[in-house]
């Protein structure tokens, strides 16, 4: 009787186990979805930067734009040393990469650059490059 | 746009040496948490980060902003190269590996191979 009550106090335990597992697999997934929600908006900065160049240096409109662009990067910097204390600098650094993508995205669709073959290979061969390094520190 | 190339690349570079600044006021000692934002390294770090944000700023009126972000993985390289002459970090294969690729990968993507046909 003594070694049943044990016994079901065991399986209540690894269940337990498990299910603070899943839980942690899940908020991993929720840094990684803020994680790549700050990438996301950092995009923006390189949006501004390039519709700041645009105007005359130091022109109001200049200084408006620059003025947004290091605001965004501000709130990104306070943000990022939020969430690398929840992930793996590693991890959070070779998701950084996909930064390559947005601003390819942003270059054509806001600005209608043309992107080439050679390109999105060259993009694509970076993309390891920098997986490799940050992984090397790993 | 040769020049925007240069000029973006400079900005890399300096950005990279703010991080290593950066880097040594991390492992000094500091008296208390003020000391640790408000000393030299890093004071000087963010005026030449700020420097670098006008840099590509200067860069993107005639450099397209698909290439920013590719251009701005020359940091790793910058980034290693100064940590291994400054801070005498060691670079190991798999970083050198990973290190040539993406300047591999920067030059395919900066080279138009059309010409060639």
């Amino acid at each position: 009787m003594l070694s049943e009550m044990l016994q079901k106090d065991r399986m209540r335990e690894l269940k337990g186990d498990e299910m603070k597992k899943l839980f942690s697999k899940l908020s991993a997934y929720k840094y990684y979805f803020f994680l790549h929600l700050i990438i996301f908006q950092l995009s923006f900065g390189g949006v501004l930067s390039k519709f700041a160049s645009k105007t005359a240096f130091l022109s109001i409109e200049f200084c408006l734009l620059y003025g947004l662009m290091l605001i965004n990067l501000g709130v990104y910097a306070i943000l990022w040393q939020q969430i690398i204390k929840k992930l793996p600098l590693t991890s959070a650094f070779c998701n950084k990469a996909v930064s390559i993508i947005w601003g390819m995205l942003w270059g054509v669709m806001i600005f209608a650059e043309t992107i080439s073959w050679n390109m999105i290979v060259g993009a694509i061969i970076v993309l390891v490059g920098v997986v490799l390094v940050v992984k090397s520190d790993g | 746009m040769l020049f925007s190339i240069l000029v973006y690349l400079f900005g890399t570079f300096i950005s990279a040496v703010s991080q290593i600044l950066l880097k040594k006021s991390s492992q000094k000692n500091h008296k208390n948490r003020v000391a640790e934002y408000l000393n030299p390294h890093v004071i000087i770090a963010y005026t030449i980060f700020f420097l670098a944000t006008l840099c590509t700023v200067i860069a993107y009126k005639y450099l397209p902003l698909s290439m920013g972000p590719i251009l701005g993985a020359i940091e790793y390289i910058f980034v290693a190269l100064l940590s291994f002459f400054l801070l005498k970090e060691k670079i190991s294969r798999k970083k050198l590996l990973g290190l040539l690729v993406i300047v591999f990968g920067v030059f395919v993507f900066s080279f138009d191979f059309t010409i060639l046909f």
